[in-house]
């Protein structure tokens, strides 16, 4: 979980068989944002993709990767001015099935389906 | 960074290339790179691909900045680790209102598959 505590930090869980909810600080101090972009910091979305996979592994316990990822769709630009805090919404069925969802009170930033190993 | 160098543009296809060293961003702690960092090395590469055709072809000052807008039909083979050298191609499909259709294909440069998938990438 090399982003946990670095571009985010759980604030609250929410967990319920299997799926949870996470609300998550978005910390606008990472180093990512040096480079993306130089003064206009913008959430990369493999970023916010590496968040729902790390809050799958709180989920379950394991490690995990992406095996597959069917679709990922970015639906806003995230910043942490935007969005200093975001729910993170996941389930992994047992056939490995990942479905997630990353937004806030105002808008959706990310839907994913895909499965994990 | 994720990408080193463009090797090679041809038509609507383009090379490009990622030696994946130890202070790498998307570095995990067992030596390997994780999967969202093969998607944004893909990612990267489109970019280059689409700043150099706007630069040589159509004349921009600078490259433009774009934002991945879906990606799709990812497949994980293999996580590149330290010391691979990663060789990306980059097919371009249309654009229509700022939002263009890719499909990448990474190997590394002995040949054997890394990952591949389609990406909208989005040009404000």
């Amino acid at each position: 979980m090399f982003l946990k505590d670095k571009f985010y930090k759980v604030t609250k869980e929410d967990v319920s068989g299997t799926s949870a909810t996470y609300t998550l600080a978005i910390l606008p101090d990472c180093s990512v944002y040096d480079g993306h972009f130089p003064g206009n910091p913008v959430c990369p979305g493999v970023c916010n993709m590496q968040t729902i996979l790390e809050c799958a592994m709180m989920l379950t316990g394991k490690s995990l990767h992406y095996n597959t990822i069917k679709q990922c769709r970015l639906t806003a630009i995230a910043t942490p001015e935007v969005c200093p805090e975001v729910m993170v919404s996941v389930s992994v069925d047992e056939s490995n099935t990942i479905l997630a969802e990353i937004k806030d009170s105002k808008q959706t930033y990310m839907t994913l389906k895909g499965t994990v190993q | 960074m994720m990408v080193d160098e463009l090797l090679c543009v041809n038509g609507d296809e383009a090379q490009c290339r990622l030696a994946v060293r130890e202070d790498n961003f998307f570095l995990e702690e067992d030596g390997l790179i994780a999967e969202v960092g093969i998607i944004e090395h893909i990612a990267q590469s489109a970019s280059a691909f689409a700043g150099y055709r706007a630069v040589e072809e159509d004349g921009a000052t600078e490259p433009p900045v774009g934002y991945i807008g879906e990606v799709k039909n990812f497949h994980l083979t293999e996580r590149p680790a330290v010391g691979d050298v990663l060789i990306t191609t980059i097919t371009m499909g249309p654009t229509v209102d700022g939002v263009t259709i890719i499909s990448g294909e990474c190997k590394k440069e002995s040949g054997e598959p890394v990952a591949d998938t389609r990406m909208k990438i989005y040009v404000p």
